[in-house]
């Protein structure tokens, strides 16, 4: 970094930025670049000699190169950067120039209007402030994310039940206006009396309608409309989403994989390591647990391909060993492909970030169908009636696998219950979700305090059920649990997240956890919200903000 | 031929009822849920037309209580829904119904699937 603070020094003083739109047109001085390359050079503690070797030119040309007295630029000076690891438009200025005109766009904001910054000086303060410049584009630029974001949750709302309400009492209206209007129309033999009443439906439901219309646009009056803010996990959601969390042709080679590896009914985790070792030579050891800190590097498993070696934290629960030696299996499986198929598909993903996340998803999935093939799993969790606790024992997989396996029973012709996913931690944050037509789960931000995901916390390990009602009438059974995490030590705090289930009302009769409840839509429920800000209950006692519409 | 509407907006009820007639069925509604379960085990039609949006036990409830019970789950069962909306109609063909009419539907269509139905 030092080495390219001095490039970007040397591009300002260049670079004359009289009006920063016209600076990114100014190349730095080649003569400039030989002194920058030679800071990075040493700073890297590297030789002039070496340098010229692994460049393939010799060492007095880039001596002179060094000294300004040779210009250098294509090939070779991206080869030069990629021997120092520095990125070419370090090299050349070009990001400082991208960050001068961030910076002069921030300039133009209406907001700041009245402080008259002046866009000539955007080039020396993204040269001698650059952390503080980066700062300033990074924070102008999640302030217009947080915009679209509010802008996106007001649209939620109007979609909510007012408007639900609304569109539905029309569109009865003009039922009922239609099918009067056809019988005036094609009825001939129709009696006076008879054409009389007809009129007269027309004529009320008209007004009605008209009523319902003007309601809805005073409502719509001054609301905004915005796109969404997208982060890496959100792309990842819509992706999931979109796919419906079923991935056919990952369900497939999951059957391939347990053919190839001779997996008959149980995946042993001893099936999974003989299978690594055999067929691709990776060795799985167990890292010991002792010395390992809260926020050490050392908690996950990891894969080093060069030695082969895939490596266990010694504190991972049974259930979690063959899931990770699993996850890793399905990867080396024919090179991953399936995995990379599903992810060609995957358009909505914008990022390498977002990509990789995916991946891991992916792999996770398909490692679940390999441990809990479809069929079977289906079978028994409609035999047990969904009981999570014993598909665990059956499947020797943690609660949370189970969870995450009945979200994705979804193939056409044999699908399970439709649910919802939600998972906290202990500060509220939501870390998965996947939600039902009838629950938005945010995405950002606490949902309702009622809900049963949090009053999982007050009973940690007991599974939590729950009969609510939205705003808008939708009935739902929240089945909820909390799942302690093993801790490398005793100064780490307990690591206990909150895992809930969701399905419609009328599916928890085909659950254990519906037994004893009374299911009839007309019977008393818990009167939930989708969270404070977007709710409508204005009186609820667990309030504890306004809502962000018509507050 | 008997036809029960199970329908809260009485003008619905209205212009169905006489349509229906024209063509030869024996029509009777409700407007509620709970009413609506009365008549269908006191009574049962040979065809039930089902608003999904009613006050107190909804649609979905009637329906489900419809194709459970051995006595009534082969009577077809037609939903009017106002909403149209994709994940009602999963639900109601879950819970096995026989037909669908989106508001606002034109007397006719509504006619020849009651015919058809009612037929099969």
């Amino acid at each position: 970094m030092q080495c390219s603070t001095r490039a970007s020094r040397f591009a300002g003083q260049a670079g004359p930025g009289k009006r920063f739109a016209t600076t990114s047109g100014n190349p730095v001085p080649r003569a400039l670049i030989g002194s920058t390359l030679r800071e990075c050079r040493r700073a890297l503690g590297m030789t002039q000699a070496r340098l010229a070797a692994e460049a393939g030119i010799s060492a007095s040309y880039l001596n002179l190169i060094e000294s300004n007295k040779r210009n250098i630029g294509g090939s070779l000076l991206k080869r030069i950067a990629d021997i120092l690891g520095v990125p070419l438009d370090e090299l050349d200025g070009a990001a400082e120039r991208r960050l001068a005109d961030d910076l002069g766009a921030l300039a133009g904001e209406p907001l700041l209007a009245d402080l008259h910054l002046d866009p000539d000086d955007t080039s020396e303060l993204a040269s001698r402030h650059r952390g503080w410049a980066h700062a300033l584009v990074r924070l102008q630029r999640a302030w217009h994310d947080r915009g679209r974001a509010v802008s996106a949750l007001s649209d939620r709302l109007n979609q909510d039940p007012f408007l639900g309400g609304a569109v539905h009492s029309m569109l009865t209206q003009a039922a009922a206006i239609r099918s009067s209007a056809e019988i005036l129309m094609y009825i001939d033999d129709l009696e006076p009396a008879q054409r009389q009443r007809f009129l007269a439906i027309v004529s009320d439901e008209s007004v009605r309608l008209g009523q319902a219309a003007q309601s809805l646009a005073a409502f719509f009056d001054g609301a905004q409309t915005g796109t969404r803010s997208m982060t890496p996990v959100d792309e990842i959601d819509d992706f999931i989403i979109d796919r419906d969390n079923h991935f056919p042709e990952l369900e497939e080679t999951a059957t391939d994989f347990r053919a190839a590896v001779g997996i008959v009914d149980d995946c042993r985790e001893s099936a999974l390591a003989r299978y690594l070792h055999d067929t691709h030579g990776i060795t799985v050891v167990t890292r010991p647990t002792a010395g390992s800190t809260a926020t050490g590097p050392r908690h996950r498993a990891s894969f080093d391909a060069e030695s082969r070696t895939f490596t266990i934290p010694e504190s991972a629960p049974r259930s979690t060993r063959r899931f990770e030696l699993a996850r890793l299996a399905v990867q080396q499986f024919r090179q991953g492909r399936a995995i990379d198929a599903a992810l060609m598909q995957a358009t909505q993903l914008s990022s390498d970030a977002a990509r990789h996340r995916a991946r891991r998803v992916l792999s996770s999935y398909l490692a679940a169908a390999v441990l809990m093939p479809y069929g079977p799993f289906l079978e028994a969790a409609q035999k047990s009636r969904y009981d999570i606790d014993y598909l665990a024992q059956r499947f020797g997989a943690s609660f949370e696998q189970i969870c995450h396996r009945l979200v994705a029973l979804h193939r056409p012709g044999a699908a399970g219950i439709p649910f919802g996913l939600m998972r906290i931690d202990a500060a509220g944050f939501t870390s998965k979700r996947f939600p039902l037509p009838q629950l938005a789960v945010p995405r950002h931000g606490p949902a309702c305090p009622m809900w049963a995901i949090y009053q999982a916390f007050l009973v940690p390990g007991t599974v939590v059920r729950q009969l609510v009602e939205f705003p808008a009438g939708d009935r739902l059974l929240f089945i909820a649990r909390t799942v302690e995490k093993p801790r490398p030590a005793f100064t780490a705090p307990r690591r206990v997240v909150s895992l809930m289930l969701v399905c419609d009302a009328l599916y928890a009769d085909q659950t254990v956890y519906g037994d004893g409840l009374d299911l009839s839509s007309s019977a008393p429920v818990v009167p939930v919200g989708p969270g404070c800000r977007l709710c409508v209950r204005r009186d609820c006692l667990y309030r504890e903000e306004d809502p962000i519409i018509n507050a | 031929m008997s036809v029960l509407i199970v329908e809260d907006e009485p003008h619905i009820v209205e212009s169905l009822s006489f349509i229906l007639q024209r063509e030869g069925f024996a029509v009777s509604s409700a407007a509620d849920g709970e009413t609506a379960l009365g008549l269908l085990h006191a009574a049962p039609p040979r065809l039930l037309i089902l608003d999904l949006m009613l006050p107190g036990i909804n649609g979905f409830e009637v329906l489900k209580a419809v194709k459970s019970n051995p006595a009534l789950a082969t009577m077809p069962v037609i939903v009017l829904t106002a909403k149209g909306q994709a994940r009602d109609r999963r639900m109601a063909e879950d819970i096995g119904v026989d037909g669908f009419v989106t508001k606002p539907f034109s007397n006719r269509e509504l006619v020849e699937l009651v015919r058809t139905l009612a037929r099969g």
